[in-house]
């Protein structure tokens, strides 16, 4: 009834990309459409089971989807299995297995290659580095030689002057007393030394006053 | 034409059930076995015949049925439903454990009188059942 009316706008479900003359096509109720005047008034009788029914069903289907679900799983479990033991993975296997090889052997060459170059690197620095090392090493040598050479200057000079030993004491303190040096001193802007710490300026006439030699 | 959901181009993968298409003329029935995506028709495109299965009976007072179990076994490996019915042909077959509904329907059967039928069960080889109903 509905699937031939034509002026309804039709509620097709599922609708075939494949056309079927044959088969009439399966349309449902339209949605605004009143309820059938047979069945406005109708109550369906509820199915009532017993509950040891209810409970007896109930457990049959708990350890039905139980084993299916494991029944699943095993499935899943043995189709992996079969993937990796199938032809196909033993000749992937095959093919990574030559790739691996291939790739080491690149490798390799490449480390080899790379190893002769770090060989002449390593050889040049190491010639460099014995070069330094020897210039570094002379240069010591000379520094230590004109170090000792100062030293022995330094010490004969210290040798060399005149010290006070035991002998010679009574002999210095004699010669210090006939000696007395007197430090005082003046100087003056033009250069000339008054010594002496009573001496007045007025009494030196200008031809013998001294002039400041620095020694 | 409206096209069907598995010809879109979906990035939602659309789950596969293993159900019977109903093929056959009027009145004569015959089931094909088969492997679809849900979202598809009845008889809309199909991704693999798993099987057949005859519900008239045949000369003999059999329904025959047939069942690629190495293929079936793939496809729940890989994650397909099964309709209630084929799950009850597979349970009969013995691949899987019985459905609950055919025992159900065993204890029902037997509690009850069997229905009037119009077409006589054809006496055979194999003996007609006492309960027409099975």
């Amino acid at each position: 009834m509905f699937g031939s009316s034509g002026s309804r706008v039709l509620n097709v479900i599922n609708i075939s990309y494949i056309q079927s003359r044959s088969k009439r096509v399966w349309v449902r109720k339209p949605l605004g459409s009143p309820m059938a005047k047979s069945k406005i008034f109708r109550i369906t009788p509820k199915p009532v089971l017993p509950e040891d029914e209810k409970a007896e069903i109930k457990r049959l289907f708990d350890n039905y989807k139980n084993s299916m679900k494991s029944i699943r799983h095993y499935f899943f479990e043995q189709s992996l299995k079969q993937a990796e033991s199938g032809e196909v993975a033993q000749m992937k296997h095959r093919l990574e297995d030559q790739e691996h090889e291939r790739l080491m052997e690149e490798n390799r060459l490449e480390n080899e290659k790379t190893a002769m170059l770090r060989e002449e690197r390593l050889k040049i620095q190491a010639e460099k580095t014995q070069q330094n090392v020897l210039a570094s090493l002379i240069k010591k040598e000379g520094e230590a030689k004109l170090h000792e050479i100062q030293i022995e200057d330094f010490l004969t000079k210290q040798m060399s002057t005149p010290f006070i030993q035991a002998e010679n004491i009574e002999k210095a303190i004699e010669d210090a007393l006939a000696n007395p040096v007197n430090f005082n001193f003046a100087l003056d802007l033009n250069g000339y030394v008054y010594r002496g710490k009573d001496t007045s300026i007025d009494t030196i006439p200008e031809e013998k006053r001294e002039r400041l030699n620095s020694n | 034409m409206i096209i069907m959901a598995s010809a879109l181009p979906t990035f939602t993968k659309i789950a596969k059930v293993i159900r019977l298409n109903r093929h056959g003329c009027t009145n004569r029935p015959f089931y094909h076995i088969v492997v679809q995506k849900t979202k598809d028709n009845q008889d809309g495109p199909v991704i693999e015949q798993v099987g057949s299965f005859d519900a008239m009976p045949n000369n003999k007072n059999e329904k025959l049925v047939a069942l690629n179990f190495e293929r079936i076994q793939y496809w729940l490996s890989q994650g397909a439903k099964l309709s209630d019915p084929v799950a009850q042909l597979l349970g009969l077959s013995g691949f899987l454990p019985n459905h609950p509904r055919t025992i159900i329907q065993a204890w029902k059967n037997r509690r009850e009188p069997p229905r009037e039928r119009k077409i006589e069960a054809i006496k055979g080889i194999a003996p007609p059942l006492d309960n027409p109903k099975l």
